[in-house]
């Protein structure tokens, strides 16, 4: 029971970085959208910007996040994911999994590349049998990162 | 929800709302927090109305220190209150935004709306 829920919610935690990079790669936001649970005690907190609490301030950043990096096409030639993560821990508690891990990523900008490592937890609730993403916290990037995806934005091509 | 309570020209609540503000001078719009349907709704008939006020000479004012990434139709307010602006003659907009995902978004609703030369980030 304690090693299966493990190995359940650590692939939940895979499923959802492999979202992410669908969501930074310009694909559909279906597999995004279904690993959360939709309620309002949900929240999350990016590389970049505050806190979003509840489903609906949550989901605005995902889609904004699609948004930013609609305009990122350094991958298209590419076929390597753009980041995953590494030194997955899972605390399983009830109902409850905790996931900390370590995020790392390239992006190839016309600038050059730039590298993210960052530290980042993760939570999963049991619901109606499934684990759901419920919280996801990362640190926050360097300000030359930022500095650089804000670029991107205002150029409107990376 | 605007309420009896609600400080003059304040429309929604701690968690979501703006505030707009005009003379010749200046338009300003004070938007924080996630925005609920509701106020969405009073931001797309308020703001025209305040933006119109505004002179040739007046400056355009986007306090979004405290405002979150919008939804769609939070969205569609503000690109709806951008495509005016750029309409407008005004000397020179300002945007303030402080949380980096928020101001991304701002960037580019601005930029969409034909707006990026003539709103500065501050």
């Amino acid at each position: 029971m304690g090693l299966a829920d493990e190995e359940a919610a650590a692939k939940v935690f895979h499923a959802f970085y492999e979202a992410l990079d669908d969501l930074i790669q310009s694909k559909p936001l279906t597999k995004m959208e279904s690993i959360w649970l939709h309620a309002a005690h949900v929240s999350s907190a990016h590389p970049f910007g505050g806190w979003a609490r509840g489903w609906d301030e949550v989901w605005a950043t995902w889609q904004e996040g699609a948004a930013v990096f609609n305009c990122y096409k350094g991958h298209a030639e590419r076929s390597e994911p753009i980041g995953g993560i590494h030194d997955l821990k899972v605390s399983v508690c009830g109902d409850i999994a905790i996931g900390t891990s370590i995020y790392k990523s390239t992006l190839y900008m016309s600038e050059g590349p730039i590298a993210l490592k960052v530290n980042c937890t993760n939570i999963v609730q049991r619901d109606q049998g499934a684990w759901k993403i419920i919280h996801h916290h990362t640190d926050q990037a360097p300000p030359d990162w930022q500095a650089a995806i804000g670029r991107m934005v205002q150029r409107g091509h990376s | 929800m605007p309420g009896p309570e609600s400080p003059p020209g304040r429309v929604g609540s701690d968690a979501g709302g703006f505030r707009l503000s005009n003379n010749a001078k200046e338009f300003r719009v004070e938007a924080w927090g996630y925005w609920t349907p509701e106020v969405i709704s009073a931001f797309r008939r308020l703001s025209p109305v305040a933006a119109r006020k505004l002179s040739a000479l007046g400056a355009f004012v986007f306090d979004a220190k405290e405002l979150k990434p919008q939804g769609i139709d939070g969205q569609e307010a503000l690109r709806e209150l951008f495509r005016m602006m750029a309409a407008l003659p005004f000397t020179k907009g300002s945007v303030f935004a402080e949380n980096a995902l928020a101001r991304m978004q701002l960037t580019r609703l601005v930029r969409d709306a034909g707006l990026a030369e003539r709103v500065g980030f501050e």
